[in-house]
């Protein structure tokens, strides 16, 4: 039980190291053999995922009036009416 | 028009190509200012300061990077820069790699990405999680995880080594993760 405990410990250390870098290394392999049965790992794989999905899905929109403060600032107005 | 012929063509005095340069890029920044900054006032001042600093330095632009990597790299420095004027305190410490994997604290979350737009109480989750970290922490998460930079082209944005930029990568992942965790998990949301 100890030692299941330690290697969850290492694989979710190594998600966090390699999240979106692939590799056939032989410990990547060992890696993905575990995650592969091992629902505790595929939660936090699942939670290390979404993590970076929600941030890179939360985004804002510039809106005209912003555009418009940006060209007043730069004191280049004028070029949007060339 | 290509990027390269726009900078050229600037560069020369052109006043459209100038306003195209800054209408094509105008989004990104101010998107990536406020994934750093999570204020939109601070994020404005940002985008304003960056293309300031684009205009003045246009001139000698050479074209051997692209000028995306040139406005985030300066962004991430601006911010950075503002950032150290504030009380270390506001941020949490960070732990090291061993003691931010919990292998107990693990759970399914209620919520899954997709239709961040419509769910303020989730933004608010993710504005206080982030805000937590030290910006030298979110901006490596920021360039590598959420903009999609290599690992390489972090560390040469930020002036670190690939090492430098792994550990703080591991380190901003596990403890934004544990952040949503604490909101996210089933039962909490």
């Amino acid at each position: 039980m100890e030692t299941h405990k330690i290697h969850c410990k290492e694989v979710m250390s190594h998600i966090c190291d390699n999240i979106g870098e692939e590799s056939d290394s032989p410990r990547c392999k060992e890696i993905k053999a575990h995650l592969e049965k091992c629902e505790c790992c595929q939660k936090y794989f699942k939670s290390i995922d979404s993590t970076i999905k929600f941030y890179k899905e939360y985004n804002i929109e510039i809106n005209e009036d912003m555009h418009n403060r940006l060209m007043d600032f730069l004191d280049k107005h004028e070029c949007d009416r060339q | 028009m290509e990027e390269k012929e726009l900078i050229e063509k600037a560069q020369t005095g052109d006043r459209r190509a100038l306003s195209d340069l800054i209408k094509k890029y105008e989004q990104t920044v101010y998107n990536f200012s406020f994934k750093i900054c999570r204020n939109k006032e601070k994020a404005e001042n940002t985008m304003q300061e960056t293309f300031l600093s684009m205009v003045k330095s246009l001139g000698q632009f050479s074209g051997n990077s692209k000028l995306s990597t040139w406005l985030y790299t300066v962004v991430s420095n601006h911010c950075l820069m503002m950032a150290r004027a504030q009380k270390k305190h506001e941020f949490a410490p960070i732990e090291d790699e061993e003691s931010l994997i919990d292998e107990k604290d693990v759970a399914d979350w209620s919520i899954s990405p997709g239709k961040i737009a419509e769910n303020n109480e989730l933004k608010e989750i993710l504005d206080s999680a982030i805000s937590k970290l030290e910006p030298e922490y979110r901006i490596i998460f920021l360039l590598r995880d959420v903009e999609g930079f290599s690992t390489e082209e972090t560390g040469e944005m930020v002036k670190l080594s690939v090492p430098a930029v792994k550990s703080r990568l591991h380190r901003a992942r596990a403890f934004l993760r544990n952040e949503l965790n604490k909101s996210l998990k089933y039962g909490n949301a």
